[in-house]
């Protein structure tokens, strides 16, 4: 591999493509090669770096220079002034903080914000993931290639325990003793499944990693299965991500082509092959076994557990189901060492986690931080405080089901236990911060209908209790709610947590049980006043689910 | 001690669970014993008393705002509200027009169908009263005893009606309770 | 084993069991919707949740194995409030109208489930949302009103009977249930097994025939084996005042297990041919009613004995009356040719194998329901031994392995591993593979895949049989022995095999016979049949059903039908089974036996009527047992 002094990077995703990123690209390449420069400057393209409006952005290396809504025409004055030059083009340039969406912190950032801590996005932004070198050059497969060569598959489970690395797909399992659980269990055929259906909303942290860094998920999924016994694997992509799967594609070919997957990996007796498995539009497939019945052909259900896949998976093998983020830990722990992974968040729940950042505040995106943050300190420091200076209401953590936290408990350290103990969920790591133009009716509306969608329709309290609650919810929303209405909806989060037969069951309820908890008064004065206080909800006084007997044709949905 | 009063009426139904209470044959000498029956819509008295009466029996369910009326006075009315068959308690087989809605049933019954022999017309005088979704009882008011069965058995009938003239709510259940 | 404890009972089972059968075991009730002995569990309903001691939530008892030291509680008041919450939540999802639908009343088990909650009301309206009825299918009606979307039907269509035509569309409260890629169900690739009929909780899948003709309260039952072809099903005839009402599957039948194909379950109710009720005796050229003494007498003056007289009876009729029809014509009247209607098509050439071994050397169909690669030779059990099919299909997508070899189509050739043309001396080149390897690749392949199998079977029928010469039959033994295999051979009618047993397996060849008695029984009779009988001066019939042979004979007895009599049947593997009595016969009609005593005392014969004896009389293909 050559060493460049320069990098220069443009953004590729489907929004920059659109506007022209493409010629960009082929203008830059032009330009660098009339200059002769193209044997010091290399020119990739790279994955989602975007903020709407500014694409496509040009990125430069080591100076952490960013372009934004570059055209060709503006090519060949960067060119000349910077690459040739040396001096920046203030006028095309735009600062870090206005990008979104995306791994937008560069390591040259200067100021006196608390350092991110880049473990799992170590790579996004800053590789071309089409290109294994890229990878390879910053310490990747040396992991690999230390438990293949080095360590015995105990070992390998023992460091990850110790690291106490728990998963980030929202359960918080620690992942060491779900490896061991997997080596212990009784047969030769073992499966090792990625868990990279993120369908979660506002989740898009493993997608980054997917199309900034596949490389390191394969070399984590065959660590893993050395680790439990395993020599069969599968990436389950969601299908909406087409540029993960292609890049992922692209990654296991080209391991395959340097010998890092297949038969005999490092020459060692040690053979892994990957298979990619794409997602067809049920965020209930994100829910392990359910996962496990959709790579098996049957339809997208979750089974009823016990017993585990840990003893009994995809085809009834033991398999081990592990999340994007939590797979993307394991070179560094393996490479760096259990303390070392110690060392970074909170005694309960190690290492670093990747937050999405959405709502009304002033920077969205993704950030990678040591647990145990809180979410004042996420707010007024990585948000940089609420949009147009507006007052914190509330805040989901953990996706559509996760909790809701009033501004009272802002100040809880966010990792796995501390949150359990203040009762509410750490969830997938999406943080939806609202502020008071929020209708929290019409919040709990719009993610009960989110369920009442997704539900598989497997068990009868999920698939008809979502959508009554929703149907009350509607109702309310209508202005035409009753106080019994409350007790139903609570009745139902208890009755669905009870009997659901999977996650989604039975915590489709508990930001509507969050709400009325700390938001009842505002739930009230939709019923017993009338009025939505933030007027969001349409209050028609109509019946949003009731029939009107002498008007209705009968025509059915069908 | 004055006896509990009992006064029934019929909504949206076919008549069937006041001919299974006639069913009760002869113990209907024995039921007088034990309370007075006043208004039902086959007696002489056809609205419940104005000061009230004990048990209150609704047979049918709400088709119109008629149903409506008739039910919530009787629910002001009585103390203990009986519904008395399908229609009451599930909206019965009248329920089957919030297919097809209003509208169309009585296309179909007035103007549609077979056996009518000239250009038939849907009644639209301003006093009739108008047609809803139809509805169980206690959609609209609060019901105290459900007797499912279309219809409910004369035994059970006999029960519930001696068990609350006694001062006890009968429970329905095992072989008293059926919904067919 | 384990040991655990229910409502304050203690109870061992052994490892593996969930708690629900734990609890069926120690007399502990608990209601359950989705689940069927028959079915693996599914856990779709919650009804059966319970209450486990340490658990976070409750648990559903159908699906959790028990564990040492787990303690139960199935009627905490958590439980009570659970179960009501569960019906209320299914009987407001669909439409469910109790007092017009033909299974309310006691047939219904999500209305009977409320029942024991003693729900007098709902607490949740249904949102009144009409859903399809599909009136397509003949003999099924599917209405989604009332389906409770407890997938039994989907489950057993697939698990029981391999043939996956019923499943489920959409999603959450959007599912539905569909026939193939939603199309009417009388347009699917559904077979008519019924299966889904009888396995439907509710009255959302019901059978046409029987609707509204008769509740569980009002029927009588009659559990006995099926007439219809040589596997042998049991079956529960269900009759009211004298009529049939409906046939069912019995899930106890250690053979079938509750299923049945269209043949036994539907089509019997479909008969529309007339009944013979008198005694007919040809006059003056055609055919008038007479009384039982005329016909006699008629039957004494014309049949004859020894040469020219040819007997043939029915193998749909019990083994009881073919042992006396041949103790009468054989041994009694020495008749010229006494053989069945099939003339020994499907049992012959085995026959004559197990004559030459002395050795029994097929397996029980038993063996088919638990295989791992199956060689089909001139069969395809779609168009009759259907159960037998399901037994195969079902376990395709387990991993077994079909090969299907015939010489013409063969309509199990789409689901089959590897297709082969059926030629003569097949098996030799296949037995030659299995030691040698061979050139034909096809051959290889099946070879192959045989001598890998722990469990290979091989099956065929009456066409492989009535090809089949020494040599052949030899290899197909010499395989047995190599591949360790079973081998099931398929036979023909309900007592085919009993009638081999007996002797009576020879063609009948047009040889001037003078007179000929046909045993008739309920059968349809073939036209070749009808077409070498219009050779014969004298015929005497025996037939519940008027046909083309009765309007040509010169003698028409009436008899009963299959449900009108009793008897037994001895199935392809060698089971001896009851059919039972479901129907009296209309008066003067006669069972064949009765019929048959009648002439022999007419005749001045005493005939044989230990017919277990005459089973014996020769070494059967696989040993007799008594079910």
């Amino acid at each position: 591999m050559k060493a460049f002094r320069s990098m220069v990077l443009v953004s590729s995703d489907p929004d920059s493509m659109e506007r022209g990123a493409l010629d960009v690209f082929s203008k830059l390449q032009q330009q660098i090669k009339a200059y002769d420069l193209d044997e010091e400057i290399s020119l990739s393209m790279i994955s989602d770096v975007s903020k709407k409006g500014r694409d496509p952005l040009v990125l430069v290396y080591p100076d952490a220079v960013i372009y934004g809504s570059v055209t060709p025409a503006d090519v060949p004055h960067i060119v000349e002034e910077h690459l040739y030059k040396g001096q920046v083009v203030e006028e095309k340039q735009i600062s870090p903080y206005d990008l979104s969406g995306s791994v937008a912190w560069l390591s040259a950032r200067k100021g006196t914000l608390p350092a991110e801590n880049r473990i799992v996005l170590k790579n996004v932004g800053l590789i071309d993931p089409e290109i294994i070198d890229e990878y390879i050059i910053n310490e990747g497969y040396q992991a690999l290639g230390k438990v293949l060569n080095e360590m015995t598959p105990e070992e390998t489970i023992s460091i990850i325990k110790d690291s106490g690395l728990r998963g980030r797909g929202g359960a918080g399992f620690p992942t060491g003793l779900k490896w061991q659980f997997v080596k212990g269990a009784k047969g030769e055929k073992k499966y090792v499944i990625c868990n990279a259906d993120e369908s979660e909303p506002g989740t898009f942290k493993d997608r980054l990693v997917l199309e900034g860094d596949p490389h390191a998920i394969i070399e984590a999924m065959t660590i893993a299965a050395y680790a439990v016994g395993a020599n069969e694997g599968y990436i389950y992509i969601r299908g909406e991500y087409g540029l993960a799967i292609s890049r992922m594609k692209k990654a296991i070919l080209q391991a395959r082509d340097y010998g890092l997957l297949g038969e005999n990996i490092f020459d060692t007796s040690f053979s892994f092959d990957l298979h990619i498995h794409a997602g067809a539009g049920a965020y209930i497939c994100g829910e392990e076994t359910a996962l496990i019945e959709s790579i098996e052909g049957n339809r997208g259900e979750p089974r009823s557990r016990p017993p585990y896949p840990t003893t009994k998976g995809l085809w009834q093998k033991p398999t081990l189901v592990n999340n994007v983020e939590t797979l993307a830990n394991i070179p560094a722990i393996i490479r760096n060492g259990a303390e070392w992974y110690k060392s970074i968040g909170t005694p309960s729940s190690p290492g670093t986690k990747v937050y999405t950042i959405l709502g009304n505040v002033n920077v969205t995106g993704l950030i990678e931080v040591p647990m145990g943050i809180t979410l004042r300190e996420v707010i007024s420091i990585y948000a940089k405080g609420m949009k147009d200076g507006a007052t914190f209401k509330l805040a989901q953590t953990g996706g559509s089901s996760g909790s809701i936290i009033p501004a009272s408990l802002q100040d809880t350290p966010m990792d796995f236990d501390s949150f359990k103990n203040a009762g509410v969920s750490l969830g997938s790591g999406a943080l939806l911060i609202c502020n008071e133009d929020v209708c929290v009716v019409d919040l709990a509306k719009v993610l009960l209908n989110f369920f009442r969608f997704e539900s598989c329709g497997k068990c009868n309290p999920c698939r008809i209790g979502n959508k009554r609650a929703y149907e009350i919810l509607s109702n309310i929303s209508e202005g035409v709610g009753t106080l019994k209405d409350l007790d139903d909806l609570l009745m139902l989060n208890d009755q669905l947590y009870e009997l659901s037969n999977c996650g989604l069951g039975q915590t489709a309820c508990s930001p509507l049980h969050d709400i009325l908890t700390h938001f009842r008064a505002e739930v009230e004065a939709h019923i017993k006043l009338k009025i939505c206080p933030t007027d969001v909800c349409p209050m028609s006084g109509r019946w949003a689910y009731q029939i009107d007997g002498y008007r209705c044709n009968g025509v059915s949905l069908l | 001690m004055s006896k509990p009063t009992v006064a029934s009426d019929w909504l949206c139904g076919c008549a069937g669970c006041h001919m299974s209470i006639l069913d009760i044959d002869e113990r209907i000498l024995q039921l007088v014993e034990l309370v007075d029956l006043r208004a039902t819509p086959i007696t002489d008295l056809k609205e419940p008393d104005e000061d009230g009466v004990t048990v209150g029996i609704l047979e049918g369910g709400i088709n119109n705002t008629y149903n409506e009326e008739v039910a919530k006075k009787m629910r002001e009315r009585c103390k203990i509200l009986v519904a008395l068959g399908d229609c009451a308690v599930f909206g019965g087989v009248p329920a089957m027009r919030n297919f097809c809605g209003a509208k169309a049933a009585l296309q179909r019954a007035y103007v549609d169908a077979e056996s009518n022999d000239s250009e038939g017309k849907i009644p639209s005088d301003p006093e009739l009263a108008e047609m809803t979704h139809v509805r169980a009882v206690h959609e609209v008011v609060p019901v105290d005893l459900f007797i499912p069965g279309c219809p409910p058995d004369a035994d059970i009938i006999f029960y519930a009606l001696t068990e609350l003239a006694q001062g006890r709510i009968p429970e329905i259940k095992n072989d008293k309770l059926h919904w067919h | 084993m384990i040991n655990l404890k229910i409502d304050g009972k203690n109870i061992e089972v052994e490892e593996g069991t969930t708690v629900l059968e734990a609890a069926e075991a120690a007399g502990v009730y608990v209601p359950t919707l989705c689940h069927h002995p028959q079915l693996t569990p599914y856990g779709g309903c919650r009804l059966c949740m319970v209450d486990v001691e340490g658990a976070r939530t409750l648990q559903p008892s159908c699906t959790l194995p028990a564990s040492d030291g787990m303690v139960v509680n199935t009627n905490s008041e958590k439980v009570l409030n659970a179960r009501k919450f569960v019906l209320t939540l299914l009987f407001s999802e669909r439409n469910h109208f109790c007092m017009y639908c033909q299974v309310s009343g006691g047939d219904c088990e999500l209305q009977n489930r409320a029942y024991d909650e003693d729900m007098t009301h709902w607490d949740l309206q249904p949102n009144w949302q009409p859903f399809e009825v599909d009136a397509s299918h003949p003999f099924m009606v599917l209405d989604n009103n009332r389906c409770i979307l407890c997938r039994r039907c989907v489950r057993a269509c697939g698990e029981l009977v391999g043939n996956f035509t019923l499943g489920f569309e959409e999603r959450g409260a959007d599912s539905l249930l569909v026939a193939d890629y939603d199309v009417p169900l009388g347009e699917s690739s559904c077979i008519s097994c019924g299966t889904c009929v009888q396995i439907c909780p509710t009255g959302a899948i019901i059978d046409r025939q029987s609707a509204y003709k008769g509740k569980e309260i009002d029927v009588e039952h009659h559990v006995g084996v099926c007439t219809e072809c040589s596997v042998g099903c049991q079956r529960d005839v269900l009759t009211r005042d004298n009529h049939l009402v409906r046939i069912e599957g019995d899930w106890d039948a250690p053979l079938n297990h509750g299923l049945l194909c269209d043949q036994g379950r539907f089509l019997p109710l479909e008969e529309d041919r007339p009944r013979l009720l008198t005694p007919l005796v040809r006059k003056d050229g055609s055919l008038k009613a007479a009384t039982w003494e005329k016909a006699l007498e008629a039957i004494e003056a014309g049949l004859g004995k020894g040469k020219g007289l040819a007997a043939l009876a029915s193998t749909r009729l019990p083994i009881e009356d073919l042992a006396l029809f041949k103790s009468l014509f054989a041994d009694g009247l020495e008749a010229e040719l006494v053989t069945s209607l099939e003339e020994g098509f499907p049992t012959a050439s085995l026959a004559a194998l197990a004559d030459a071994t002395s050795d029994p050397f097929e397996d029980s169909l038993d063996a088919l329901k638990d295989t791992d690669a199956v060689l089909s030779l001139e069969l395809d059990l779609v168009e009759d031994h259907q159960v037998a099919g399901f037994f195969i299909k079902r376990q395709l997508q387990d991993g077994t392995k079909l090969i299907v070899a015939d010489s013409d189509e063969n309509k199990l050739a789409d689901k089959a591993t590897l297709k082969l043309d059926f030629k003569s001396k097949f098996l030799d080149q296949l037995l030659d593979a299995v030691e040698n390897g061979s050139d034909d690749d096809g051959i290889n392949k099946a070879a192959s895949i045989l001598k890998e199998a722990e469990k290979p079977c091989i099956v065929y029928g009456e066409d492989f049989a009535a090809q089949a010469d020494e040599k052949e039959l030899q290899a197909l033994l010499e395989l047995k022995q190599a591949l360790n295999a079973t081998l099931i051979g398929v036979k023909g009618n309900a007592n085919s095999m009993a009638a081999s047993q007996l002797g009576l397996d020879s063609p009948f060849k047009s040889n001037g016979y003078q007179s000929a008695f046909v045993m008739l029984g309920d059968e349809k009779p073939t036209q070749k049949l009808v077409k070498a009988l219009e050779e014969v001066p004298f015929v005497v019939a025996q037939a519940a059903y008027g046909s083309q042979l009765t309007g040509n004979a010169d003698i028409v007895l009436p008899i009963t039908m299959w449900a009108e009599q009793s008897g037994t049947y001895l199935n392809m593997d060698g089971r001896l089974q009851e059919a039972v009595k479901a129907l009296d016969a209309p008066d003067g009609v006669l069972t064949s036996q009765e019929a048959l005593l009648k002439i022999a005392e007419r005749l001045g014969i005493e005939p044989e009527t230990d017919w277990e004896a005459s089973l014996k009389s020769r070494v059967p293909t696989i040993e007799i047992q008594k079910a």
